[in-house]
């Protein structure tokens, strides 16, 4: 009987906590399938899209599956959710391989040669956990035009120019930077799990160092690559403050500043369905990852948290 | 042991890639972060240094920069200290091995893997004072309710109920109240992810020690509190390093919630820091706000892990 009682109570908390978190979200995605007129009428009812549309006769209001079509007609095309999409997409990708490429080199030859300063330098790079982001955020800015200067004319005979101000490339590279530290904790502690003799057969067969890490060693750290690609992942497509400083041309936004500035002209024009629309499509990717990744994705945080 | 020289190149070669980059986008901008803030600078002409001139205006020029820090104390004092808490509670209730465990603990999560940006332009929807406002329409609801029992209980000659002491809708994410405003968001965000690391701390204590404890008889709040608690000291204590740290760096949701212009009754100390070297060219300002943000993420770390070193259990 006790035992009953506290279930029942153990369950209505995790449930009220679990609708606390859920109706809101629910929230969004149904709002984002009704046109803002619906919305203007009722913010909280079922979409018409289920219910039927009590307007049938009404022209000016848009049938419900003519409505879902025009909100998300109106954010990916003319509200250019397509285009941010895609810069988010190439500059989350770009900035993930670098990292994982850089912190892989860099944490194997940490975890499993040594020598002389090897902890200093293993030292070195995790003192970057401590450092705020706001911290380097106003030097990076200034130093990318002195960097952007010497770059173009060092590269200016064969062609190039080199700008990192309002560029992907500026943002790719702060990423990367920015994320070393965190995913070089993470793939040391892992390189250093792995057994030592593998290197040493590999080498017996003739295989050369290079020859060792890149078909011996990545292949088996696979799932350390995967915990830190999904933990940086999600950073680095929420990102705004460095997006925010550092990308002025509209054409360029990532996700997180085109929603930004979508929504306030949407709330202003009142056009709710485009909204929640584009609400929906920031949300979707990292929901989805969070979904299909999230046995990795925990693992990650306990190896972060407890290495840490 | 001494390498041979090809190890040496190899060595050389898969470190410098990430030494260079580092050095030059994060250490290297970190020390300059320290100089910009002991110069006077507009971003343009020469810059001229002042000593602690910046870190003294900090103080006593205006009062800003305090408010902004009164603010970010606010948000971990009350944020951080509920978000612990609350999660702590669904860490414990999960670990005794509910059934359906893994459905809450991946939903608790959500919040946590959304855009910072989305989190902000929702809740200032569900805070609005038009019909949006979710927040306000069940407070308004309790209000009616309360009204009309406060109508029977007179009629009875019975003490009144306390009513909302504020006239609805009330303007939650209106500058003045936002900092206060945050804090449930705050909390609704970032549960899941302390949850799920206590969680995971929890569940690497040997079984044992429980039916040990049960056979003594022993109440779930005390095997919680003598048995859980301690052994998940040092995660409790990196979990705190975290809060502590992401109260101090909040900018996103200041920032949006306040349509890119805070007011001093709603700055942090990182819109601040953004106000002042992007639109007033106060380099040198904006500087010091990074660097004592810098020292006070150092020292809020250094004392927490300090802290819990002390007694550190292992089994």
């Amino acid at each position: 009987m006790v035992s009953a009682i506290k279930s029942i109570v153990t369950y209505t908390i995790l449930v009220v906590w679990l609708a606390a978190v859920v109706m809101p979200l629910v929230w969004v995605i149904t709002n984002s399938l009704r046109s803002s007129q619906e919305i203007f009428r009722n913010p909280f009812g079922a979409p018409w899209l289920i219910t039927g549309s009590p307007y049938v006769d009404e022209p000016t209001v848009p049938a419900p599956v003519q409505a879902v079509k025009e909100n998300y007609q109106k954010a990916w095309v003319e509200s250019h959710f397509s285009r941010y999409f895609a810069n988010s997409v190439l500059v989350t990708t770009a900035s993930l391989i670098g990292v994982l490429v850089l912190s892989a080199m860099a944490s194997y030859a940490l975890a499993r040669f040594e020598f002389r300063g090897n902890r200093a330098i293993f030292l070195y790079f995790l003192s970057g956990l401590m450092i705020p982001a706001q911290l380097v955020l106003v030097p990076l800015f200034f130093q990318f035009t002195y960097l952007s200067r010497a770059g173009s004319w060092l590269l200016r005979p064969l062609g190039f120019e080199l700008q990192l101000h309002d560029s992907f490339f500026g943002l790719i590279v702060i990423y990367i930077a920015l994320s070393l530290p965190f995913t070089i904790l993470v793939l040391t502690g892992f390189f250093k799990s792995l057994p030592g003799t593998l290197r040493e057969a590999g080498i017996m067969d003739g295989c050369s160092e290079y020859g060792v890490f890149w078909f011996i060693m990545l292949p088996l750290s696979r799932p350390g690559l995967v915990t830190a690609a999904i933990l940086n992942f999600l950073g680095i497509w929420n990102e705004y403050l460095f997006a925010l400083v550092l990308i002025n041309t509209p054409d360029k936004k990532t996700l997180p500043l085109g929603l930004a500035s979508v929504s306030m002209q949407a709330q202003y024009r009142t056009d709710w369905g485009l909204m929640f629309a584009g609400f929906v499509i920031v949300m979707v990717p990292t929901l989805l990852v969070h979904l299909v990744l999230q046995r990795q994705l925990t693992r990650g945080i306990t190896v972060g948290a407890l290495k840490g | 042991m001494k390498m041979r020289k090809e190890q040496q190149v190899f060595v050389v070669s898969f470190l410098a890639p990430a030494f260079f980059l580092y050095t030059a986008f994060v250490a290297f901008p970190s020390v300059r972060a320290l100089l910009y803030s002991l110069q006077k600078w507009d971003g343009l002409s020469i810059p001229e240094w002042v000593g602690l001139r910046n870190f003294y205006d900090l103080f006593g020029d205006s009062d800003l920069f305090v408010a902004a820090l009164q603010h970010n104390l606010i948000l971990m004092a009350f944020g951080g200290c509920f978000t612990l808490l609350l999660s702590l509670f669904f860490a414990a209730l999960l670990h005794r091995r509910v059934r359906g465990a893994t459905l809450f603990r991946v939903t608790f999560f959500f919040p946590n893997v959304i855009s910072s940006v989305a989190i902000s332009l929702l809740w200032v929807l569900l805070y609005s004072t038009t019909d949006f406002g979710v927040i306000n329409g069940c407070l308004e609801l309790i209000q009616r309710a309360l009204v009309s029992a406060n109508g029977h209980l007179s009629a009875w000659g019975l003490p009144q109920l306390p009513v909302i002491p504020f006239d609805l809708p009330f303007p939650f994410a209106g500058t003045k109240y936002l900092i206060y405003s945050i804090v449930p968001m705050i909390i609704w965000m970032s549960t899941g992810f302390y949850m799920v690391l206590f969680l995971a701390a929890m569940e690497n204590i040997p079984e044992t020690f429980y039916e040990a404890a049960t056979l003594d008889g022993a109440t779930e709040f005390r095997k919680f509190w003598h048995i859980t608690l301690p052994l998940i000291r040092e995660v409790l204590t990196v979990g705190l390093v975290f809060l502590v740290i992401g109260c101090l760096k909040l900018f996103d949701a200041v920032w949006i919630m306040e349509n890119q212009w805070p007011q001093k009754e709603s700055h942090v100390l990182a819109t601040v820091l953004y106000q002042k070297v992007f639109t007033e060219y106060n380099v040198g300002y904006g500087s010091a706000v990074a660097v004592l943000l810098f020292v006070l993420v150092f020292l809020s770390t250094l004392l927490t892990l300090r802290l819990s070193r002390k007694e550190a259990i292992e089994y």
